[in-house]
């Protein structure tokens, strides 16, 4: 089975960088200041879906 | 070496870091990964006078409004009202911040500071001996490499200098505030106050905020604890706080923003070669959630000792030490002491914060001293007792 993944809605985040504070895995980083996950670090947690204050981030299948 | 000092950030921590260190003699490079000084905003906008003593900003553009003081609302809307001396660190003004940032970048460019924009570190340089000795960055479609005997790393909540330097800058989700602003004009209400907020079902773990920017404009903004939060509910929190509200409902939003505070403790900010600075440090309030008091009051500190290594061609660890001796005099004691307050303040239920609100509504804040504090709290509602204990060992052990 595939695991999802964290996936950035691009057109939705503000750059706040909560989310790239709180990844356990430092799998996030802000591009042109849009937060991008690195798929092949990304454990699924979720710490960074429920901490982006605007749901900007979800977990999907890649 | 290009230069004596590369800091990386242009926020209120590193101009003022850059500032001081070239004010003392170094030959300094600030660079930001944005292409605009203080663009975007990511803050609620609040600042104590205190920085008035400092005299590090000129003019007065970067004034939004001056507030007398702070109303806080406990959740069963009892008012508790604070002079701006005892409100803390967080009221007094209201600045824009784009201003307030760019006016801190002009002074440091004033004092001999390169500025380079569009720069994005993208990690640390290290010689042959595995020392840091600068930068790597991405400048546009350009791949660089800046060299410095000192690197600052002033790069807000993500701090990734810290964590290229081994430094365990990861927050945890009970060590974050995860934040949304309206600022929001139109408003026909007239407030000299900061007004908060508090409550499970208002702002699990933070708090809903009100600043006057006059002229009918408002910063309306929620900060939640990161670990108590589920998608989207800062937004879907403060979009209900809003909806409900019988004047800011009518208003009309010029801008959104978001934000991420850290609410904990302060990190190491030394190693050979490396200095942290502001919210890479964790250098804010973990009650609060405010950090431009500190970041200004850190930055100096750093800067005035930056200057003296780079006089004494000095860059290791404990050379550079002095800088994190002088925080923790000037502010860590207070923000290790706020943090416990923290931990004990989130285990308050709605409750006990009503009864400390009946409590304190009355109370003179002039007679402020622990003491009368507690007795004026437990002679209305002896149960709070119990509760407060903690916080009561806590200020006899940091008496």
């Amino acid at each position: 089975m595939v695991k999802p993944k964290a996936m950035v809605d691009e057109d939705q985040c503000l750059s706040c960088g909560g989310c790239v504070s709180v990844c356990p895995q430092d799998a996030i980083t802000l591009k042109n200041l849009i937060a991008f996950v690195d798929v092949d670090k990304c454990t699924s947690c979720k710490i960074c879906v429920n901490t982006c204050p605007i749901g900007a981030i979800s977990l999907e299948v890649v | 070496m290009d230069y004596d000092v590369v800091v990386v950030g242009a926020g209120p921590a590193g101009s003022v870091t850059a500032r001081f260190a070239a004010e003392n003699g170094s030959k300094v490079l600030m660079i930001d990964r944005r292409a605009e000084v203080g663009v975007p905003v990511l803050c609620g906008e609040g600042i104590s006078q205190r920085i008035d003593k400092w005299g590090m900003l000129e003019g007065t553009k970067w004034i939004a409004s001056v507030m007398d003081g702070a109303k806080i609302y406990a959740p069963d809307g009892t008012l508790v009202t604070l002079s701006k001396e005892m409100a803390g660190n967080e009221t007094g003004y209201v600045v824009n911040r784009d201003l307030f940032d760019k006016e801190l970048a002009r002074q440091a460019g004033k004092a001999g500071v390169d500025i380079q924009l569009r720069t994005e570190a993208t990690g640390l340089l290290k010689d042959k001996a595995g020392k840091i000795s600068g930068v790597k960055a991405r400048t546009y479609d350009d791949e660089i490499e800046i060299t410095a005997d000192i690197v600052v790393g002033a790069d807000g909540v993500e701090s990734w200098i810290g964590k290229w330097a081994g430094i365990a800058t990861t927050l945890k989700p009970y060590d974050l505030e995860t934040c949304i602003q309206y600022t929001l004009s139109n408003i026909d209400y007239h407030s000299d106050y900061a007004e908060f907020y508090l409550g499970k079902k208002i702002a699990p773990g933070g708090y809903v905020w009100v600043f006057p920017k006059g002229d009918g404009v408002f910063n309306v903004g929620i900060g939640i604890l990161a670990s108590l939060s589920e998608p989207a509910m800062a937004k879907q929190l403060l979009d209900s706080f809003i909806k409900n509200h019988p004047v800011f409902k009518k208003g009309t939003c010029l801008r959104v923003l978001t934000g991420a505070a850290p609410v904990a403790k302060p990190v190491e900010t030394v190693r050979d070669n490396l200095v942290l600075v502001g919210d890479a440090a964790r250098h804010v309030d973990p009650i609060t959630g405010g950090g431009l008091t500190t970041a200004l009051e850190g930055g100096k500190l750093a800067g005035e000792i930056i200057g003296k290594c780079v006089k004494d061609q000095m860059f290791d660890k404990d050379s550079l030490f002095e800088y994190e001796t002088l925080w923790k005099q000037a502010f860590g004691q207070k923000l290790l002491r706020d943090y416990l307050v923290k931990d004990i303040m989130l285990g308050f239920d709605d409750k006990t914060l009503n009864m400390l609100a009946d409590s304190l509504k009355d109370y003179k804040f002039e007679e402020f001293s622990t003491l009368s504090l507690v007795k004026a709290l437990v002679l209305k509602h002896p149960t709070l007792l119990m509760k407060l204990k903690p916080l009561i060992r806590l200020s006899e052990k940091t008496k």
